[in-house]
């Protein structure tokens, strides 16, 4: 038996992974007190319950906000609102969360609260993942203003 | 837009209205008065041809060029 993949199938899956994640990024929220402890715990520093809390918590914040916007993103693309000046400003603040995600990121890395080489190396690694990720969404996102103008000059041809 | 849509000046001067201009053109009033407003992006040749064999008139009388200030 065959499926037959359709774009209304791909973009229902897409739709639920994006709220599965959000619930996942907000349950993060909850879990992130015992995260620090874990990591104050393997880093053998105790003085770090204060500062990692709040890098987790502004990543996280980030990461709710941005997956938000994508959940908008998605349901403008199923009322077929494709290329509209909203979802180019979806596409500019979820770039924008990367990009702050990195700089929180990039700080922790050249903190001397990261204590381990190893972990230095792995904020090291978040930071340019997320700064890779929100270069990719801000071209897309300059794609998106360009197609928004091509319609628009295509809408207003008599 | 530096370009001017005077439409609206060759309809009265013609007599016609905007929905009978429409029909004859074979575009949807609202497409009309896109035109009419100066909201328009482009004019394709054919939907000039039609207004001008419809009005009676050359390109000129319906598109003006003025300058930006």
């Amino acid at each position: 038996m065959t499926t037959k993949w359709t774009a209304t199938k791909s973009l229902f899956l897409s739709r639920t992974l994006t709220i599965a994640t959000l619930v996942m990024a907000i349950a993060a929220l909850f879990c992130i007190p015992v995260i620090s402890e874990w990591y104050a715990a393997l880093s053998e520093k105790t003085d770090l319950h204060g500062v990692m809390p709040v890098v987790l918590y502004i990543s996280d914040g980030l990461a709710i906000f941005a997956l938000w916007q994508l959940h908008k993103l998605l349901r403008n693309i199923h009322a077929q609102r494709v290329f509209v000046t909203e979802n180019a400003t979806c596409f500019r603040l979820i770039s924008w969360c990367c990009f702050a995600v990195a700089a929180v990121w990039l700080f922790t890395t050249f903190w001397q609260f990261v204590y381990l080489t190893f972990w230095r190396f792995v904020a090291f690694l978040i930071a340019f993942m997320a700064a890779f990720v929100g270069l990719i969404v801000r071209v897309v996102k300059n794609l998106l203003d360009a197609a928004v103008e091509l319609r628009e000059e295509n809408d207003y041809t008599i | 837009m530096p370009i001017v849509v005077n439409l609206d000046v060759m309809m009265a001067k013609r007599k016609i209205s905007a929905g009978e201009l429409a029909e004859r053109v074979d575009i949807t009033p609202a497409n009309l008065s896109i035109l009419k407003n100066n909201k328009a992006k482009a004019v394709r040749f054919s939907t000039l041809e039609a207004i001008c064999r419809e009005l009676d008139c050359q390109p000129g009388d319906v598109l003006e060029y003025v300058k930006d200030e």
